[in-house]
């Protein structure tokens, strides 16, 4: 701690860290939801994970680079979207009692056909997942967008894998939701 | 929480999650459920069209280069790495490229982009990198074919070849530019072998190469470009380009 890095080190970063840049990066913009405020938490994301590159076990770096930028992005929304984090505890809350009361899907309002869904255009799908609230958000795009499986998002977002299969079928639900109920083009 | 509820299991069934006896479980369930069938039916769609609507995209170039100069590695050097350095045959190719822009010709089919061979080599790293290099795992080409359906617009063509020495692994979906393609994966002995299928895609002129070590042998069949690459020998790539080819079409 607190001496120079060596040069193992940063052959280290650049093999495990490097090379996920674009998945560090798609997951930062998805929960800051803004590009430059995205390339600030990876590269702060980074220089956590160069300090602590002695740590990495050399299992899964996608997960663990992922796990780094996670926790730099709750860092960041903490700071400057503290109202998107409050409802965490909230919505497990909400989560545990529908799940275990097996009503999760009962009362769905509306749900759209198939065809509707597929002609859904890449605004109304990016506002649709930008409203999600952060626990389901981050599901949904590790593993709908960055095809990451299962396993791997309960490692990178520190819950059990029922909670990531409960939490994606939350947050495809509330998408497709909104996709029916959307009118096209209906952003004001 | 105990996933027993069947609209949950819908959802990792979806996703290849489910072991094969709640694969088959589910599988019962939306045979008989027509409102369970919907809901998949959704599901699917909307991971279609997630696909379709938001593809990867990569970090900002500078970026990268920000971050390597913060922990000391130099900023990013000229793309000349040795394997990928630009041959007098690749110079010439671009100047003849170059001629024909001149022309006025048509450019679409010749436009510049890291070239396939690069990709398909990455996507077959980054798989041995993952947990598992497969997001489908079964040596069973009927459980694998499927699997793609509404993951990628065109079903792959999958083959058995156990017989020859080759047996499958799995699948998985890759990314060659922005477009999600079907990746198969076989085993010879302890090595893996990626084969990406690309409709409409380009294969490398001279059908074999070899980048960072890897082997690869590339062919195009019915218009559609197929990609192996594997660290296996040259020898034996070729070996499975040609069962690959020469196998049965599935029934």
């Amino acid at each position: 701690m607190g001496s120079l890095n060596s040069e193992d080190d940063q052959a280290r970063f650049a093999s495990v860290v490097l090379p996920h840049l674009a998945d560090a990066y798609a997951l930062a913009r998805w929960l800051t939801g803004d590009r430059a405020d995205a390339e600030d938490v990876v590269q702060e994301a980074c220089l956590r994970a160069f300090r602590g590159i002695g740590g990495f076990a050399g299992v899964n770096a996608r997960a663990w680079v992922l796990t780094i930028v996670r926790h730099a992005a709750y860092t960041w929304l903490g700071k400057n979207r503290s109202a998107s984090l409050v409802m965490v505890d909230d919505l497990e809350a909400v989560e545990q009692k529908q799940s275990s009361a097996g009503a999760a899907f009962e009362q769905a309002p509306q749900t759209p056909e198939a065809e509707l869904i597929a002609k859904a255009d890449a605004r109304r799908l990016e506002a649709a997942i930008a409203e999600l609230p952060v626990p389901f958000r981050e599901t949904l795009v590790l593993r709908d967008v960055q095809g990451l499986d299962y396993r791997e998002i309960s490692e990178v977002t520190k819950v059990p894998i029922g909670t990531v299969m409960s939490r994606l079928a939350r947050a495809r639900r509330r998408l497709i939701e909104r996709i029916g109920t959307d009118k096209p083009g209906g952003a004001t | 929480m105990t996933p027993t509820d069947p609209r949950l299991l819908v959802h990792a069934y979806v996703d290849g999650e489910l072991d094969p006896a709640h694969a088959l479980e589910v599988e019962r369930q939306l045979a008989d459920d027509p409102a369970l069938a919907v809901e998949r039916e959704r599901v699917e769609a909307l991971r279609r069209v997630i696909a379709e609507q938001l593809p990867r995209e990569g970090a900002p170039p500078d970026l990268a280069r920000r971050i390597e100069a913060a922990v000391g590695l130099r900023p990013a050097p000229a793309p000349a790495r040795a394997s990928s350095r630009p041959s007098w045959r690749a110079l010439a190719a671009s100047v003849a490229v170059a001629a024909f822009l001149g022309s006025g010709a048509t450019w679409l089919a010749l436009s510049p982009g890291p070239p396939d061979a690069d990709m398909v080599v990455a996507n077959h790293v980054r798989a041995l990198m993952a947990t598992q290099p497969v997001d489908v795992g079964s040596s069973d080409q009927h459980t694998v074919k499927p699997w793609f359906n509404g993951r990628i617009p065109e079903a792959p063509r999958v083959v058995d070849l156990a017989s020859e020495g080759f047996p499958l692994v799995g699948g998985r979906i890759d990314v060659i530019g922005h477009t999600p393609v079907a990746t198969l994966v076989y085993r010879r002995r302890q090595h893996l072998i990626s084969l990406s299928e690309v409709p409409a895609g380009r294969t490398i002129a001279t059908s074999h190469d070899q980048i960072a070590g890897y082997n690869i042998v590339s062919w195009t069949d019915n218009g559609v470009a197929y990609w192996a690459v594997s660290d296996v020998a040259a020898a034996d790539l070729e070996a499975f380009a040609k069962a690959f080819r020469a196998a049965e079409p599935e029934r």
